[in-house]
């Protein structure tokens, strides 16, 4: 119901109810994130595939997911075993789901609807941001990891930008991603509330 | 009959927008520079061979002389914790820098005196270190007695504990240490407006 504020009664501080909160739905978040991964890297790998593929001429490569984790990345124009030319977890690229929910659940005091619209924002654009990471690996993996191929076919600045932007969205942007979202959704009400000194 | 237009109304939704949301916007776009500009930094080959390199090898001192408490007999080689039945090395990702950036960056873009950004700073050093002394420990162990459960402690689990923790610890700064600095004339949270606790 639209205007309801969900939650448990209001005991302890803002920022107290927050961080009890987080943690609690840190174990259901987790189990929906477990149970949701065989069918996300699916539709992942093939939205990654999509994605690459657009900017191939001709398109050529291919994203096979592999025992549930794992994602091969396939050229169609290398023959033989040298189609295949790389193998990595693709469930790491989208762990940072379970701490987004957490955290969207976790704030207190907050309409039922404001809250589903933010998680529902907030899902979006980790969904997009998981598809960019698949598609800067696969541009990494082409341009660094392929040894004379790579070098053949993308000169040193191709090599350290999809290196790079490969870095920077794997590492910091991944892991700061769900603080990233949940500040610009909830810091205002954050701010409002934490106790001021 | 002469048409009349309307008299030019000042394009006020942009200027409106940006009141409304200054607080989320100047905290977001402090945080992704600050963010995107130390790890670039950390990135660049001198600062990661002459800072990073050694600090990584000091932490895996550390987790193995831990180790060695635990009588897991291991030896220190660089980077490298080994021991008879397993061997980790410490690599970027895995050495908390990371999660101690992203957490300095949300303490320096929060609006807070100097004194307790600095106080911040220095307490999440020490604690997000601490944390990931415990992660690099027990991965080892995991390493050593539930092989097959390496892979998933190793991202999954660990990297999502230590953001997780270096958020709570940003919150409990924020609402515990950060003196607020004087808010500015027309600020929803000024003095006037803001919350009493």
């Amino acid at each position: 119901m639209a205007g309801q504020v969900s939650g448990s009664p209001a005991t302890g501080s803002w920022a107290g109810r927050l961080v009890r909160n987080l943690l609690l739905w840190l174990l259901p978040a987790v189990a929906v994130w477990v149970l949701c991964t065989p069918f996300y890297n699916r539709f992942l790998a093939l939205a990654g595939e999509r994605l690459t593929r657009a900017g191939e001429f001709p398109a050529v490569t291919r994203l096979y997911v592999q025992d549930t984790h794992q994602v091969l990345v396939t050229r169609s124009d290398l023959t033989g075993k040298d189609g295949f030319v790389y193998r990595f977890r693709i469930t790491d690229l989208h762990f940072n789901l379970i701490l987004t929910v957490a955290f969207f659940l976790a704030v207190p005091a907050v309409e039922r609807r404001r809250r589903a619209e933010n998680l529902g924002w907030a899902l979006l654009i980790s969904v997009v941001f998981h598809i960019l990471i698949l598609f800067f690996f696969v541009k990494f993996v082409y341009s660094t990891q392929l040894g004379a191929w790579s070098n053949e076919h993308y000169g040193p600045v191709a090599q350290n930008l999809w290196g790079f932007g490969k870095h920077l969205l794997d590492l910091p942007f991944k892991l700061a991603l769900p603080f990233i979202l949940w500040a610009g959704f909830y810091f205002q009400d954050f701010q409002q509330n934490v106790r001021r000194t | 009959m002469r048409a009349s237009s309307p008299p030019p109304q000042p394009n006020t939704t942009t200027g409106s927008a940006w009141r409304r949301y200054r607080r989320e916007l100047g905290f977001l776009i402090l945080f992704v520079l600050i963010l995107g500009t130390s790890f670039t930094l950390i990135s660049w080959n001198p600062v990661n061979d002459r800072v990073i390199e050694p600090f990584t090898a000091a932490i895996a001192r550390a987790g193995g002389a831990t180790l060695n408490l635990l009588g897991q007999q291991t030896t220190m080689s660089g980077t490298i914790i080994r021991s008879e039945r397993f061997a980790v090395n410490i690599r970027n990702g895995c050495n908390g820098v990371e999660a101690m950036l992203i957490y300095f960056a949300a303490v320096l873009a929060f609006p807070a005196t100097w004194k307790s950004r600095f106080l911040g700073v220095g307490l999440g050093f020490v604690a997000i270190q601490l944390i990931n002394l415990i992660r690099v420990v027990a991965l080892f162990l995991t390493g050593v007695y539930l092989p097959k459960l390496f892979d998933s402690s190793h991202t999954v689990i660990w990297q999502t504990v230590v953001i997780l923790s270096g958020v709570l610890l940003w919150i409990l700064w924020a609402n515990r240490f950060a003196g607020t600095p004087p808010a500015a004339p027309g600020d929803p949270l000024g003095p006037k407006n803001a919350p009493s606790t």
